[in-house]
């Protein structure tokens, strides 16, 4: 298992080093060779990981993902969270996102789950919206209630 | 002396006083909690510091790293679970010193113990970091090019379990550095025809994502519903027997000796000086079989180890400009963010800055003594009653903000979870995420030093060898990189013959 995750890490970054070293062809002079240089190690050191792996004996295994049903939960919630923040507004999505991500993980106390979403949200609203006055992404709500007005 | 005396007149001023207590606190609470880390609390607060003054910056970065470094502690002597990596070796003699009831006094030590480390840390820093900064007047652009490189060498090196993942991560560090409009002959390069590429990847986009995104998928892995019950985190005050607390001198000299050692070292983390420390403690002791039994030697030996080299870290970032562990790169990050230039020169161009923030190192290693004791860690041990899926959005949330008030850009957010993902598998596959990150702060500084040598010699590339210094740390990085191969293949070759 190790053995295999290693020869594809190394392929991966023989590749990202291939590919480096392919654009820095178009780059000229010294704005070029610096990148070539740094793209040809990397390509070097990935072949080196790929083939000490594949002369290895190791057998050990190592799993990547250790609970594959929260991780990839945990990550699609993340890249729901992140493609909404914008359009839905930042604190309506982080209040969705409060709620969603224990729920999914598998918390059954709602009401607790609330009371904190609600406690939580106060404070980074207090903190980055009142204290540090740091511009967020507007929110979908009020533009739609002016919209209507 | 008066380099001193004016930094601190700036630096007890009522922002950064404030910044240091209130950080200082915050960095408790971060290491009590496992899964918060000072590396990810530190990537989290930068972008926000963007407007203050770098004093206020700074000092809520040296509050939250020696808050944190004792806050671990708490944890790993009521549960035995680390709350940073920094403070495994505190779980050997002060989980079974709480099994005994005598977790008030663990904890009380670990906090003096602390304090004392990040001051003994603190004065090293203000006395040898000046001295390295006149040292390095002497030098030219190719020490500075050997310079970074012999810095991102040892890092590679010495801090993941295989040397050629860890240099093969700094060099991918240092390509990402390139990406960008080429500062000395305007070339795009790796922009992908994209204009929000042309001035690179932005740095703490980057470090948000891999430092604070894996913790997070790997607390949703864990998938704690329940956090712990009030009866886990019911402590009993026991007193000190006459002369105890004399008896740790010794031990907190030889650890805080220890921990500046090691923190001076690039790569080696509070963690090895933890280990070292403890060990040191044990090889001198009387009764060494006590040690793991709940000897307060051992707790005093761990905690003040691994906070000894908080600040020493910053010696090698601030003199040279050479980061030798994440929260020292982040201290570069924070000054770069505020437009400074990290190395020799900001010792002259911004004394009060440098000198405000070994003086604000020193402070939040005073104030752990204030702040730290019995009452605040009974307070944030509470915390560790919430359950830790409840966590997982909590910080995401705080991603967020931080990345997208840097440009205000939604793609910078998308970059951030690419950049997490990554350093999640990449993690899991023993490829360490220190070395991309010194990668892409020392890469500009590295291309930028060895273009101008060869400008100076006329492309004579032998040049970056001729002169002593430069001879002499090309000698070194060979030799750092070397060593560890011939090792391994030493070490393959014995059972072979055997």
């Amino acid at each position: 298992m190790e053995k295999r995750q290693d020869i594809v890490l190394g392929l991966v970054f023989v590749s990202l080093g291939i590919a480096a070293a392919w654009m820095a062809t178009d780059y000229s002079g010294a704005s070029g060779t610096y990148p070539m240089v740094l793209a040809l190690i990397l390509t070097l050191l990935g072949g080196a990981v790929a083939v000490k792996a594949v002369r290895s004996g190791s057998r050990e295994t190592r799993a990547l993902i250790e609970a594959p049903s929260q991780m990839v939960t945990a990550a699609v919630i993340a890249t729901i969270y992140v493609a909404t923040v914008v359009p839905f507004g930042f604190y309506t999505a982080s209040f969705l996102l409060m709620l969603a991500m224990p729920l999914a993980l598998g918390l059954r106390q709602v009401v607790y789950a609330l009371v904190v979403t609600a406690v939580f949200m106060t404070g980074v609203y207090l903190v980055f919206s009142v204290l540090l006055e740091k511009p967020l992404p507007r929110e979908a709500v009020l533009s739609l209630l002016e919209a209507g007005g | 002396m008066e380099f001193y005396t004016n930094a601190l007149a700036h630096v007890m001023a009522f922002g950064p006083l404030t910044a240091m207590i209130g950080a200082t606190l915050l960095g408790v609470f971060i290491g009590a909690l496992p899964g918060l880390n000072p590396v990810m609390a530190i990537a989290l607060l930068l972008p926000l510091t963007y407007s203050m003054d770098p004093l206020v910056a700074l000092a809520m970065v040296a509050g939250i790293y020696n808050g944190s470094m004792y806050g671990g502690a708490i944890p790993a002597i009521l549960l035995r679970i680390p709350g940073t990596p920094a403070s495994i070796a505190t779980t050997f003699d002060g989980f079974p010193m709480a099994e005994k009831g005598e977790a008030s006094k663990a904890l009380k030590i670990a906090c003096w113990s602390s304090a004392v480390g990040g001051i003994a840390s603190a004065v090293a820093l203000m006395t040898v970091g000046p001295l390295l900064a006149r040292v390095t007047l002497f030098f030219g652009p190719a020490e500075y090019f050997w310079i970074a490189i012999f810095g991102m060498a040892s890092v590679g090196v010495m801090v993941g379990s295989d040397p050629v993942k860890g240099i093969m991560a700094a060099v991918l560090g240092l390509l990402i550095g390139t990406m960008g409009i080429d500062n000395l002959s305007g070339q795009a390069r790796f922009a992908f025809g994209q204009t929000w590429l042309l001035g690179g990847l932005d740095l703490i986009v980057v470090l948000v994502g891999l430092y604070a995104l894996p913790p997070v998928l790997q607390l949703a892995e864990k998938c704690d519903l329940k956090g712990l019950s009030a009866a886990q985190l019911k402590l009993t005050d026991v007193p000190f027997e006459p002369g105890e607390l004399r008896g740790l001198i010794p031990t907190w000299l030889r650890a805080s000796a220890i921990g500046i050692g090691v923190g001076i070292l690039p790569g080696a983390g509070g963690n090895i000086a933890a280990f070292l420390s403890y060990n040191a403690a044990r090889n001198a002791s009387d009764d060494p079989s006590s040690f793991g039994k709940g000897n307060p030697h051992g707790v005093a030996a761990a905690e003040c180890g691994n906070n000894a080299d908080n600040a020493a870290s910053m010696i090698p970032a601030l003199s040279l400009g050479i980061p030798g562990n994440v929260v020292a790169a982040l201290v570069l990050s924070a000054l770069t963010i505020h437009g400074l230039q990290p190395g020799p020169q900001l010792f002259h161009q911004n004394p009060v800055l440098v000198g405000g923030f070994m003086m604000e190192m020193l402070i939040t290693s005073l104030l752990i003594f204030a702040l730290g004791g019995a009452v605040a860690t009974r307070i944030f041990a509470q915390f560790q009653r919430l359950p830790g899926v409840l966590l997982v959005p909590s910080i995401l949330i705080l991603m967020c903000v931080g990345v997208y008030v840097i440009n205000g850009r939604p793609v910078d957010l998308w970059v951030m979870l690419a950049a997490g993902l990554a350093g999640y598998f990449l993690e899991k596959l023993n490829v360490p995420l220190a070395p991309i990150i010194l990668g892409m702060i020392l890469g500009p500084m590295a291309e930028q030093s060895v273009r101008r040598a060869l400008l100076i010699s006329r492309g004579d590339a032998i040049e970056l060898l001729t002169r002593p210094i430069s001879a002499a740390l090309a000698i070194m990085t060979v030799l750092v990189i070397a060593w560890p191969i011939a090792r391994a293949i030493r070490r393959r070759r014995r059972p072979a013959r055997a």
